[in-house]
């Protein structure tokens, strides 16, 4: 068999690596070249007066303080909270442990974009929703909070990338070996001191790969900067390639593929390093023994006011935004939630949110781009998957490399990349553009479900079915896509989820015609239209919900069975 | 049926070096019989039975089953695993997960198109004989792991296959459900009367179980025989010491007479089964701790009796472990468990010269 089936699988291990190289190569390399070029109409020809231009902005300097501040913060902020939630949950008899699940879920439900308009909404220094209270209540004469600062920026990108870090935390918490507590507390250390001698120590390789992974999202993070920064002329490496590109007349697509160059070497060493450490953590932590409980430690006193930071952390991180936002899609103008304002209700800006040409023409765009966008990415998928997973080949080995490339993308710099592509092709400026940099950039996304529903088809399940007597075909009908399907449909739901509310590439390479909803959310964002914005964002948490849910749902069907 | 494997070579590259996982086999596995091939892991078993069912190809070589031939890399001939007409009980079992325990086991009668009354009465016959009645619609996730086994051995039979093959379908269970479903397995093979080729590592259970034991060692076949006379007369020290439990014993041949070999060794002098070695060449004396019989108070002069010393005792349950010292040589023996025995007694035993094996050094 190995030799009869060698070539077809050699075969379709160099035609994914061709398509998969193309996808996410060919960006990182026309950045690289685009970078080296005068302008976009000008490629090709050779010059670093691009890189002299972004380094010796003096803007630059004050771009790169507020970017290190504002990334290292927010990742601090994110895992400092993560590691607090995880233990909480894992290690203490804190009640009510199904918010901690909730808390993990609901980044997939409401869009960064939206969480951090719903802040804007309430913290904004002109009519923020609680200045304004504040200022009634105690007769201020200035609000007292500005979410338009780094600090602002720091607070909503650290609760943003919570949910991520508690991700990576809470499993290696929750397979710690608690003998090395135990021993510890017979050796005669105190429970506070086990958890800095032991406890952490042990689980320091997952939490720096949260810290990490922080760092490189908060890095790529455009929502917030452009959200909260730009009002407040607080600039970081996003929004300053943002501005090169899209605002002001002369557009300087070289000096912004200068820029995102270390941004992507950063990324991308960042997320090398992160994937060591996880490995690590797997390593590390990963306990052997079976139906193995963690001790649980009494918090006694401290349990009450400690399950109180909880609730406000998932009152702040779930409800708050999407009360926000309602409640804005349904008010004239802001104004703070009373007797008066809910006599005012009306469904005036749903009305002209769906009777907005182009805001119809967005929903359409972006549902397009998810259900054709998700259906073609995890065909590739599936192909990928299989030959990583089952072909072990060392070509398998570097098709899993470059397919694993655009998880350290930062979606700007690569929109960039993209633009320099698609500009030399006809491709420029249509939905086809939108649909191809999509499918490069949150490929990992989809092979992730599908690595793991081939490594669960052990090679005896399709091997008893040929011995069986069944050919390689019924082997493939009755036994291997049976067993893919739970895959394929969370893969698809994922992809099609984020392809919903991606702003980040979007931004990039959207034109008159092709926009989708986040970039629309952001023209009315950009525009102080908050009450369109808040009816098209409640759509928007609408679909995206609804395909979040229907994951978790057929997700748990096929768990059970 | 009859298997007959000839010359049959495999090799795998692995990083950069090549193994020899099956080196020149030929081997006959008679009809009718339970076969086992035993070894240390990486010793080429599991890629001969793969070989045999068609999951793997050789690099040179024949394999015929049952007079037809399925494999020959001359005369280029490939016959694919489905059509070989095989049954196989995985190490992992291979239950397909998405089905039910009919579905599993009438999974190979469904792709051969058998009607469907026929299916369920052999469905249901099969797992009458398996003992699994009533399990028909269970999930096939939701049994332990010897209704599992079960499950993967009905499904290997229900075609009624030509010869059926195990590849250590035992080493997933614990040690007390392994005992029973060897039993079982033996009861249920026993029944059957079918050619059975079984893999496995563990030397109790290849002896329990086979008819015959080939033992292999980096991709050969050492030695093949029935399980006494691998225990007992085994041709290779390899051979004797990899089956049970050994004292080896260095040895020189002095001479044959009265139907033994005679030897000089660390225990003296010693009468042993007679084998085709000349006087004067070096050998291994194989003691099994089993057949080194402590002889009570003062012993009558007899042949093979060795004084020795006692240097540790090992109380396990059923009996003595204990080390007894002659001379420089240090032997493993058991004792009754109720012997009045400590450490430092001095004490006599007799050696069989039919359990007194000799094999090449």
């Amino acid at each position: 068999m190995a030799t009869g089936m060698q070539n077809p699988r050699t075969r379709l291990t160099w035609l994914l690596i061709a398509i998969v190289g193309a996808l996410t190569v060919s960006p990182v390399l026309m950045l690289v070249l685009g970078s080296f070029s005068e302008g976009l109409t000008a490629f090709g020809q050779f010059t670093t007066d691009k890189y002299v231009q972004a380094y010796t902005d003096p803007q630059f300097f004050e771009v790169m303080a507020n970017t290190t501040l504002f990334v290292l913060c927010s990742s601090t902020l994110s895992t400092v909270l993560a590691v607090f939630l995880a233990y909480l949950n894992t290690r203490t008899d804190i009640p009510f442990k199904f918010l901690f699940k909730v808390i993990s879920i609901i980044p997939m439900m409401i869009p960064h974009l939206l969480f951090s308009v719903s802040w804007a909404l309430l913290l904004n220094p002109s009519n923020g929703l609680i200045n304004v209270a504040l200022m009634q209540t105690f007769a201020l004469e200035n609000a007292p909070f500005n979410i338009y600062s780094i600090w602002g920026m720091i607070l909503v990108e650290g609760l943003l990338d919570l949910p991520i870090a508690y991700l990576i935390i809470a499993p290696a918490m929750a397979s710690f070996d608690v003998a090395l507590e135990e021993s510890s507390r017979v050796c005669g250390a105190s429970s506070w001191r086990t958890l800095l001698r032991v406890t952490l120590p042990v689980l320091r390789p997952a939490i720096l790969a949260a810290f990490i992974l922080g760092v490189v999202r908060s890095l790529a993070s455009f929502a917030v900067p452009s959200v909260l920064g730009m009002p407040g002329r607080v600039q970081v490496l996003a929004t300053h390639l943002y501005e090169m590109i899209a605002t002001g007349f002369a557009t300087d697509y070289g000096k912004a593929a200068a820029v995102g160059m270390s941004v992507l070497v950063a990324s991308v060493t960042l997320i090398v390093v992160y994937r060591a450490l996880t490995a690590e953590s797997e390593r590390f932590v990963t306990i052997a023994g079976r139906g193995f409980r963690p001790s649980v430690v009494e918090l006694g006193r401290a349990r009450m006011p400690l399950f109180g930071v909880v609730g406000v952390l998932s009152f702040v991180l779930i409800v708050l935004p999407v009360a926000v936002l309602l409640y804005t899609s349904f008010v004239p103008y802001s104004m703070v939630p009373s007797a008066r304002a809910f006599s005012m209700m009306s469904l005036k800006h749903w009305h002209e949110v769906l009777g907005d040409p182009i805001s119809l023409l967005a929903l359409k765009n972006s549902l397009f781009l998810a259900v054709v966008g998700a259906t073609l990415g995890v065909l590739l998928s599936v192909f990928v998957a299989y030959v990583i997973v089952k072909v072990k080949t060392r070509a398998a080995g570097v098709l899993e490399s470059l397919s694993y490339l655009s998880f350290s993308f930062p979606g700007i710099v690569i929109g960039v990349g993209f633009m320099w592509f698609f500009v030399q092709t006809p491709l420029y400026a249509t939905i086809w553009a939108l649909l191809l940099g999509y499918i490069a950039t949150y490929l990992p996304y989809g092979i992730r479900p599908m690595s793991s529903a081939f490594i669960q088809i052990h090679s005896h399940l399709e091997e008893s079915s040929l011995v069986c007597g069944a050919s390689p075909m019924t082997t493939m009908r009755r036994i291997i896509v049976p067993l893919l399907i739970p895959g394929i449909v969370s893969g698809w739901i994922l992809m099609a989820s984020m392809f919903v509310r991606e702003l980040t590439l979007s931004v990039v390479l959207s034109r008159p015609g092709t926009e989708v909803l986040a970039v629309q959310i952001l023209r009315f964002s950009e525009d102080g239209l908050w009450g369109r914005l808040s009816a098209l964002g409640i759509v928007m948490i609408a679909i995206s919900t609804t395909l979040v849910i229907a994951a978790t749902v057929v997700g748990n069907r096929f768990r059970t069975t | 049926m009859e298997i007959r494997i000839e010359g049959v070579s495999k090799h795998y590259q692995s990083e950069g070096k090549t193994i020899k996982a099956l080196d020149e086999v030929t081997l006959t596995i008679p009809a009718r019989q339970i076969f086992t091939l035993l070894g240390p892991s990486g010793c080429g078993k599991t890629t001969l039975l793969r070989c045999i069912v068609g999951l793997e190809m050789p690099d040179t070589g024949e394999i015929r089953i049952g007079g037809e031939l399925v494999w020959s890399k001359d005369k280029g001939i490939s016959v694919p695993p489905e059509k070989r007409g095989l049954g196989m009980v995985f190490q992992t079992y291979a239950i397909w997960p998405h089905m039910t325990v009919f579905d599993n086991v009438a999974y190979p009668l469904q792709v051969r198109g058998a009607p469907k009354a026929v299916i369920r009465q052999k469905v249901a016959d099969t797992l009458r004989f398996v003992q699994l009645e009533g399990f028909e619609q269970r999930p096939a996730t939701k049994l332990s792991g010897g209704q599992q086994q079960r499950v993967a051995l009905a499904r290997a039979l229900v075609a009624e296959p030509k010869v059926i093959l195990f590849d250590e379908p035992l080493s997933n269970l614990d040690a007390k459900l392994r005992e029973e479903t060897r039993k079982e397995l033996r009861h249920f093979l026993g029944k059957l009367q079918i050619t059975a080729v079984y893999v496995t590592h563990d030397r109790v259970e290849a002896l329990a179980l086979s008819d015959s034991i080939a033992v292999m060692r980096a991709g050969r076949i050492v030695e093949v025989g029935t399980p006494q006379k691998i225990y007992f007369d085994a041709d290779h020290r390899f051979v004797a010491d990899f089956i049970g439990r050994a004292n080896l014993v260095k040895a020189r041949v002095v001479a044959h007479e009265g139907g033994h070999t005679i030897v000089d060794s660390g225990l003296g002098r010693l009468a042993c089964q007679q084998r085709d070695f000349a006087p004067g060449s070096e050998a291994t004396l194989c003691l099994r701790p089993e057949f080194i019989r402590l002889v009570a108070g003062a012993a009558p002069a007899a042949h093979n009796l060795v004084n020795g010393r006692i240097d540790s005792l090992t109380f396990v349950g059923e009996s003595y472990e204990t080390q007894i010292r002659v001379g420089d040589e240090e032997l493993l023996a058991k004792v009754d468990p109720d012997a009045k025995l400590v450490v430092g007694d001095s004490v006599s035993f007799t050696l069989d010269p039919a359990h007194c094996l000799l094999v090449a050094v």
